[in-house]
């Protein structure tokens, strides 16, 4: 009977999810009770390396921050994409071969626009 | 997992488009942002050859890549529709975004891939390469639309769109899922002998239909999900607007028929009701909003909600034939559309007047301006659907679909509809002709203006009196 | 190709030829068009006399026959996978509105000579309306029937939009939402008929073989009724047709009046009576009274009337009412009566608003208080015009007595499913409107041609030209022809009204209505 309901994916997915939220509840929960809580205005300061906080965090910042966060997650996803592929290359033979270069081709062909429009460039 | 040339081949369309798109970006860097004639040169090169290999697969019948790939007639109708549509607004392009003072070259690889896309929805056979295919078409769009980056409404235009379109793929994605958990496959036919063998609904079943219509909803714009498609319409730069009221819409409606209409066909008859419903208050709701405004782009983007509505007849209706008709109707309206929205932004570069796009404009062109009077007129009777026209034909056959299939009250709801909407279309062609030419009527005239206003109109009346190749090709549906 | 495809082609040649001629030259134009309508009459000549021959042999055949007989087929297939046909011939009731439109169109452009507004356009929208018109006469596949309809309808809406007078958008547009109202039911109950008939044709003679279910027809009949009598002016839809007639340049009062709205009772009959005769027997009655109604409103909206086109408009819907009322008698008489009195009003009515046009084009009025004494400077015109108006309150000798007799002797007569008192007292009712008729109509005369001139500037007034003269000369020879011959009419429609009879008789009899 149990295993039966355990062969089911999503009660298995269910359970996974009931434990984990447990988990972190459990955890946050016993910080909370626990802990001593003694406030200060040093202490609720933001931390900048041992300065002085100049401004608020809120405030605008250079545009070029996202598009290289932006170039960072592409090339990101392109590394966790070549990982399987790498693994998998012996199967995969000469048509897996030729369509990973193609995928790569292409990005560059990504890379060298955005090099082009300067988003690279700092100045 | 092997493919063949076969499988290649029968993506070459689609391949050309890629290509299309990379040398763009090239062309693009190369030119330095100075000028993007040669961009524009090289994408329009690539729809006609892309549009060409697309006819050649006329005929052919069967599945691709594993099965991931529907080689159908309306694969090959509705490639070759977008290769025209994208060909016809690259080359319409230059002089408006010129008028507009919009230089962005990266206009035209995004068109292209927002037609990739397109290609990619209509020919998929699972869920997951539909959803890759509306967000490869969607982010292009997203970009497109708020283009215009010195003008607020195009900017609020793009937010809107993205939020919104973020928000309905992430329905959408969430009801692939559900219905993955529920058949256990994501393959369009897989989906179909599930529920042909078990035509019960289990709750997670109703959830993940839900979604799933949700989402659609959304993406064709039908009542309650269609607020905001006006204000994007009205923000977009025109000619993206013209774009997107066409292809990305005829994109979502084939997936709408090749998912509800044919893949979950053993369930349909519990929403059939609810889509009744819909459509009929879609028709009801643009018809009626689109007779009052002032400005002729809200105009045709009420309108294009109407006709949202007359499609779905299409899909309550339900079998083999209506789903070609709505596939007719879906070309006609593409084309029609596309048509009227290209004649309104000429009309709105007339001189003197503020590019705000009021009816005004319109007056005494008629008989100034005889290529444009006659065409905006055949795409205004296309839009009613009066004869010759396709328009007529393709509402005729949705109709006629419904009557057959016994959903009487929608056919006559739709009817009555058009005739509330021969009112507005009507008011386009008395302007023209009947009222006073104001001030100047001079009109900018490049080549590409008047290439956009012939093909179009000879295609409306071409497939109104001769619709034998395009149904023909509807009909061949992959099961 | 046959003979019939060119009452399609040559008024569709004509309009492309106008295009074709510059616009400094409006005198081509004018030749141009009104060559095209003498072509058209002279086929419409050529196709009467050959189908007298044939239709001559078959009379007895058709006497018993429960289909209509067509002449000088064409027939093509257009759209395979749904099964329409470019399915084009004749049958007597044709033959004769073909004349009638030929007739029509060559006068109209006569009429038409001195429009000098953008007159390439104009002549170029009028033929393209007639080969609509034309078009649904020879049609005998309701696909094509309908296509060729609702090409009519738009040249139509632009002609009164831009040539118009008065209010003419609002006329225009009300017109056009009306009639296409009318053919947005018309499409649902001809989709009907095509998915009921369980053999997915258009094809009339085709669909005429199936029996449609009983339950079927009783509720079909209304809508294409409806559909069609739109175009009939049928009360209480006839409001587009006053409004739409007075704004109208006057080729196009001549043309709808004369022509179009004979096309709502032409199709009641071709396609409503003939392919559902059981439904026409249930719903005879209610019709009947609402063309009574038609009859008696149209003739006393007409006395109050002082414009001389709301005038003629308002008789025009009386008159209508005459064929719808003849058509639902469903006897021998009544349809035949019916259909003389389509071709006789379009005559009668065509002369009428080319008179209309061509004083107007003098006076500048339309106005009957401000107008008198005209007949002393323009005698042509004012002859023209008592004639006419005798043919309209029904002199004997004149088209307009064979057709009213006819029609009321076919109520008079009554038929074998409906109560004969009922019928008797719509027939009594109906004929009152001849008096009323006759009232205004003499008023109206004497008030506009005789009397003392009113206005010092009416002195200086001419009568009709040479091109005027021509097409007022047509039109009256056409009402004394059909008055003192009618037989030549009655040989060449009855025939094919007898088909329509012997199904009402056949479902008559196995209905249990």
């Amino acid at each position: 009977m149990i295993e039966s309901i355990l062969d089911n994916n999503l009660i298995t997915f269910l359970i996974l999810l009931v434990s984990v939220g447990a988990l972190v509840g459990l955890f946050i929960g016993l910080s909370v009770f626990l802990g001593p809580k003694r406030t200060s205005k040093v202490k609720d300061s933001p931390f900048e390396c041992g300065w002085i906080v100049t401004t608020d965090a809120w405030r605008p910042f250079p545009i070029k921050y996202y598009l290289v966060a932006i170039l960072f997650i592409i090339f990101d996803v392109e590394v966790a994409f070549l990982y399987p592929w790498a693994v998998s290359f012996g199967n995969l033979g000469m048509a897996g071969f030729i369509s990973m270069m193609v995928f790569l081709a292409i990005l560059f062909v990504g890379l060298y626009y955005a090099i082009k429009k300067r988003v690279l460039d700092w100045r | 997992m092997s493919y063949s040339l076969t499988d290649i081949f029968g993506v070459l369309p689609e391949l050309i488009l890629v290509v299309t798109a990379i040398t763009a970006i090239l062309v693009d860097v190369a030119s330095k942002g100075k000028d993007s004639s040669a961009t524009m040169l090289v994408t329009a090169v690539g729809f006609i050859v892309s549009g060409i290999a697309a006819i050649s697969g006329v005929g052919t019948i069967g599945v691709l890549m594993n099965g991931a790939v529907f080689q159908d007639g309306f694969t090959t109708a509705f490639r070759a529709i977008f290769c025209l549509i994208g060909f016809l607004t690259a080359i319409f392009s230059p002089a408006y975004l010129h008028f507009r003072n919009i230089r962005l070259g990266e206009y035209y690889p995004l068109l292209t891939m927002s037609v990739l896309g397109m290609m990619v929805m209509v020919g998929a056979a699972n869920l997951l390469l539909f959803f890759i295919g509306l967000e490869t078409m969607s982010i292009s769009l997203y970009i497109l639309v708020s283009l215009n980056r010195t003008n607020s409404k195009s900017i609020e235009a793009g937010m809107k769109y993205l939020v919104m379109g973020a928000f309905s793929s992430a329905f959408m994605l969430y009801g692939i899922a559900l219905m993955f958990a529920v058949v256990g496959s994501i393959n369009y036919n897989d989906i179909t002998n599930y529920f042909l063998a078990d035509p019960t609904l289990g709750p997670l079943t109703i959830a993940a239909v839900a979604l799933l219509l949700t989402g659609f909803s959304f993406k064709i714009a039908v009542v309650p999900f269609q607020f905001w498609s006006v204000d994007v319409y009205e923000g977009a730069p025109a000619t993206v607007t013209a774009f997107m009221s066409t292809g990305p819409k005829a994109a979502a409606f084939v997936v709408f028929i090749r998912v509800f209409g044919i893949a979950l066909h053993p369930v349909a008859s519990h929403w059939t009701l609810l889509l009744s419903w819909i459509a009929i208050l879609t028709m009801v709701f643009g018809n009626v909003a689109a007779l009052r405004q002032t400005n002729i782009k809200r105009m045709l983007a009420y309108s294009s909600i109407a006709h949202a509505g007359y499609l779905l007849v299409g899909i309550v209706a339900g079998n083999h034939a209506a789903f070609a008709a709505t596939g007719y109707y879906l070309a006609a309206y593409a084309l029609m559309n596309l048509g009227a929205f290209a004649a309104v932004i000429i009309v709105n570069q007339r001189h003197g007047t503020d590019g705000s796009y009021r009816f005004d404009a319109l007056k005494g062109l008629g008989f100034a301006h005889p290529l444009l009077g006659i065409s905006l007129t055949i795409f205004m009777l296309s839009l009613i659907g009066l004869p010759p026209t396709a328009g007529f034909l393709g509402k005729l056959y949705v109709f006629s679909a419904a009557i057959e299939t016994g959903h009487i009250v929608l056919a006559v709801a739709g009817l009555l509809n058009s005739i509330i909407a021969t009112y507005y279309y009507l008011r386009v062609i008395v302007l023209m002709y009947m009222a006073k030419p104001e001030g100047d009527t001079t009109i900018p005239r490049p080549l590409p203006y008047a290439i956009t206003l012939i093909v179009l109109s000879v295609l409306i009346l071409l497939i109104g009196v001769f619709p034998e190749p395009v149904i023909s090709l509807m009909i061949a549906v992959a099961p | 190709m046959g003979l019939i495809s060119w009452y399609v082609v040559i008024p569709a040649a004509t309009a492309f030829a106008i295009t074709l001629v510059p616009k400094a030259k409006p005198m081509a134009i004018r030749w141009v068009a009104s060559t095209g309508g003498f072509l058209l009459v002279l086929l419409s000549a050529i196709v009467s006399v050959k189908y007298w021959n044939l239709a001559a042999a078959d009379i007895e055949l058709l006497r018993t026959s429960m289909f209509t007989k067509l002449y000088m087929v064409e027939q093509w297939t257009w759209f395979k996978s749904i099964g329409i046909e470019y399915f084009v011939g004749v049958d007597g009731i044709s033959v004769l509105m073909l004349d009638l439109t030929a007739i029509i169109i060559f006068t109209g452009s006569l009429a038409s000579w001195y429009v000098t507004e953008r007159p390439k356009e104009f002549f170029a929208l009028l033929y393209t309306l007639v080969t609509g018109v034309f078009g649904v006469f020879v049609s005998f596949d309701l696909f094509l029937f309908f296509v060729f309809y609702e090409v009519a309808v738009l040249p139509m809406y632009l002609l009164i939009g831009i040539w118009g007078t008065g209010p003419r958008n609002y006329s225009a547009l009300k017109l056009t939402l009306m009639l296409l109202m009318g053919s947005a039911g018309l499409l649902v109950g001809i989709l009907a008929l095509y998915h009921g008939s369980g053999i997915h044709s258009f094809n009339l003679i085709e669909l005429s073989k199936i029996h449609f279910p009983e339950a079927f027809q009783l509720w079909v009949f209304p809508i294409i009724f409806v559909g069609f009598g739109v175009l009939g002016a049928i009360f209480p839809l006839h409001t587009w047709s006053p409004d739409g007639h007075a704004s109208a340049p006057t080729a196009v009062s001549m043309l709808h009046a004369g022509v179009l709205m004979k096309l709502g009772g032409y199709g009641c009959l071709r396609v409503a009576i003939y392919l559902m005769p059981e439904g026409a027997i249930y719903w005879a009655m209610f019709f009947m009274a609402l063309a009574t109604v038609n009859i008696l409103y149209g003739s006393l909206g007409a006395i109050k009337q002082k414009d001389l086109k709301y005038f003629t408009a308002y008789s025009s819907v009386s008159h209508c009412g005459f064929v719808l009322f003849g058509l639902l008698a469903l006897n021998l008489m009544g349809i035949k009566g019916a259909v003389i009195q389509m071709f006789s009003h379009g005559i009668m009515t065509g002369l009428f608003f080319g008179l209309i046009g061509m004083v107007y084009g003098r006076t500048h009025t339309r106005m009957i208080p401000e107008m008198g004494g005209l007949a002393k400077v323009m005698p042509w015109l004012a002859s023209a015009f008592y004639i006419g108006g005798l043919a309209s309150l029904g002199l004997p000798g004149l088209s307009g007595f064979i057709a009213e007799s006819h029609v009321f002797l076919g109520g008079f007569f009554g038929n074998q499913w409906h109560d004969i008192t009922l019928m008797r007292t719509l027939t009594i009712l109906a004929t009152l409107s001849i008096v009323v008729t006759a009232v205004y109509v003499l008023r109206g005369l004497a008030t506009v041609f005789h009397s003392t001139i009113t206005n010092p500037e009416f002195e200086k007034l001419t009568d009709a030209t040479l091109p005027e003269k021509i097409s007022t000369g047509v039109l009256i020879a056409a009402l004394a022809i059909g008055g003192m011959l009618p037989w030549l009419f009655v040989d060449l429609i009855e025939g094919s009204i007898f088909p329509f009879l012997n199904r009402l008789h056949e479902s008559g009899m196995i209905s249990s209505l």
